[in-house]
């Protein structure tokens, strides 16, 4: 007993060192999980001096309501998606870019930058980004035949598809094989979204959004769709997999570094971001990750493969048919939620 | 035929128990990074998860965090059950069904009123609200543990002992406690297990300087959870038996004789 209450003492002590972290040497990250490289940290660490705790989120909205529920959340930057910039900018969580501290800003591919989601880059740096869209095994499916999303309604694919299981993405399948925006607000397109899904349901195996590359490389769907990282993933264990822009346009999704409203370590935080930038230090990101990088220097210092694939690195004539999702109103979100519920039970 | 079925029925409780388990550890030795059919043996999790210090250093968290919180549950348990079997107090009947809600409530109630209490107390979010709060999530598990067992016990043991002149704090340390040690020893491991695995709450209450395994691995469902996360859980169910076995041996044995 005496030993227990030794060890346990022992132990409370050489831990109070956490209890203050409004040290000066520190920067508190709230990124995706397995977002951020280890050796990337330890770089920073070294050079700096500065201690990086992290902390990782799986999702958008899980980050969003842990940084909603405690007004000083301790943490300095968090890397939100594209619609996600606009929603925490629009309700004043997020700290106005020193960009006098960003010299090597002007790396970024300029295609990603001044988007509607944070017109001037006032919050937000892109960090990296990729597309949504459509994944096929080639020893099933003749890549020649599956051009765009509407193939997806196709009877021959019955009970084979896989549709990410996540609304906004759900829902962009629909909007652009009507000709609609991704982002479109008008409430008889989003029911005409909503009836077309429905005529999908007897394609679609699987919803799924957790472990994509898994699904695809074990074939237990050959076709659906996917984000371009995940398909790079799964490309590396299953060569017969193929990616393809569909005709009707797809969806460009960016997740960039903002530094929030109530960060204690502000300096640190823009230390941090331009160090990011650097092209030498976004390439083993992107290498290590196998998302694009939004850093148009580093590109540059990829492998030819790398620059010639039009997954990872494609031209501006693709890129323009992207949209990027934007921050929906209330009243709209709520519509496709209703609709999105009705969905997933099958009325 | 009364005995095959007999045999049948364990052994499919014991396949639907322990098959996930044993999952795990054969994909720790799958040659592929997120494929989950078989591709080969290799050991190169094991390696790389020893060079992938921040993981290690994760795990290193959980374990200390789990060691204390279930200790100081288990003290503050123990505590209650004893008082609540030995004295009479005010407010007795409304503490032990207290307890009883305390398990009973959704962790995720207990998540939020936790994080609203240090909300509303400015106390920054990290190691200590999460102490403080797996430390509460588990006393109510000891107290029922201990309990349960404190109530087999033959009162005639403490009157005799004070009869014979013991003070309350002799019949505690030298009768209740090494009557009660399976108990205590059950009642801890709970905990810590507990305490281990908890996402929940623990979602809400961890702060940025103290990220724990099991946030962690929560975190890398989305983009793919690591190969090194089944040999870290390999390893640490090897533990965990060994845990087991050890305290299996050196106290309930003593205990049957």
């Amino acid at each position: 007993m005496k030993l227990f209450y030794q060890i346990i003492t022992a132990t409370l002590i050489s831990l109070t060192s956490h209890l203050i972290y409004g040290d000066s040497n520190i920067l508190n990250i709230y990124n995706w999980g397995n977002y951020l490289p280890d050796e990337v940290i330890r770089q920073f660490t070294k050079e700096t001096g500065i201690k990086i705790n992290l902390a990782e989120y799986d999702n958008n909205e899980t980050m969003f309501s842990k940084l909603k529920a405690m007004k000083k959340s301790g943490y300095d930057i968090v890397v939100p998606s594209s619609y996600y910039v606009e929603r925490m900018s629009k309700q004043g969580m997020l700290h106005l870019l020193d960009k006098s501290k960003l010299t090597n800003l002007h790396y970024i591919n300029p295609l990603l930058l001044n988007r509607s989601f944070d017109p001037e880059n006032l919050y937000s740096v892109p960090y990296l980004w990729g597309s949504t869209g459509i994944i096929i095994n080639t020893r099933y499916i003749n890549k020649k035949k599956i051009k765009s999303w509407q193939n997806f309604w196709d009877h021959q694919y019955q009970n084979q598809l896989m549709l990410l299981n996540d609304m906004r993405d759900a829902f962009s399948v629909a909007l652009l094989s009507l000709g609609y925006s991704i982002n479109d607000s008008n409430p008889e397109h989003i029911k005409k979204a909503y009836l077309k899904l429905r005529q999908l349901l007897p394609n679609i195996k699987i919803f799924n959004i957790d472990a994509v590359p898994n699904i695809y490389i074990d074939e237990d769907a050959v076709i659906g769709m996917a984000w371009s990282g995940d398909y790079k993933l799964a490309l590396e264990e299953n060569p017969s997999l193929a990616y393809i822009y569909p005709k009707e346009g797809f969806s460009t999704w960016l997740e960039s570094f903002v530094i929030l409203k109530d960060a204690l370590h502000v300096d640190n935080a823009h230390k941090f971001i331009n160090f990011m930038l650097r092209p030498e230090i976004a390439k083993i990101v992107s290498l290590s990750i196998g998302h694009s990088t939004a850093n148009k220097a580093a590109v540059k210092l990829m492998p030819v493969e790398f620059q010639r694939s039009h997954v990872d690195n494609p031209d501006k004539t693709i890129m323009q048919r992207g949209e990027i999702q934007r921050d929906l109103d209330t009243d709209t979100r709520r519509l496709y939620e209703k609709y999105w519920e009705k969905l997933k039970i099958g009325d | 035929m009364n005995k095959f079925s007999k045999y049948f029925y364990t052994t499919c409780v014991y396949i639907f128990l322990y098959l996930p388990i044993a999952i795990v550890i054969v994909f720790s030795f799958n040659n592929a990074k997120h494929s989950l059919v078989w591709q080969g043996f290799t050991f190169k999790w094991y390696a790389s998860l020893f060079h992938d210090s921040a993981l290690l250093n994760i795990a290193w968290h959980s374990l200390v965090l789990g060691i204390i919180a279930a200790s100081i549950a288990t003290i503050i348990g123990t505590l209650t059950a004893v008082a609540l079997f030995r004295y009479r107090f005010f407010g007795k009947k409304i503490l032990h069904a207290l307890i009883f809600i305390l398990i009973l409530t959704p962790e995720i109630v207990m998540a939020i009123s936790l994080l609203l209490l240090y909300s509303f107390l400015k106390i920054p979010l990290g190691f200590w609200t999460l102490l403080l709060a797996h430390t509460a999530l588990c006393v109510p598990f000891v107290t029922v543990t201990v309990y349960s067992r404190i109530t087999t016990l033959d009162t005639a043991i403490f009157e005799a002992a004070m009869d014979l002149g013991a003070t309350d704090f002799t019949i505690f340390h030298k009768i209740i406690i090494p009557l009660l040690l399976p108990a205590i020893a059950s009642g801890w491991l709970l905990s810590f297990t507990l305490s281990l695995d908890d996402v929940i709450i623990s979602y809400f209450v961890s702060g940025p300087d103290f990220n724990i395994l099991p946030l962690k691995i929560y975190s890398m469902v989305r983009l793919g959870v690591k190969p090194e996360v089944n040999a870290l859980c390999t390893l640490m169910l090897i533990f965990t038996l060994f845990a087991v076995i050890t305290s299996y041996q050196s106290i309930f044995k003593k205990k049957t004789p």
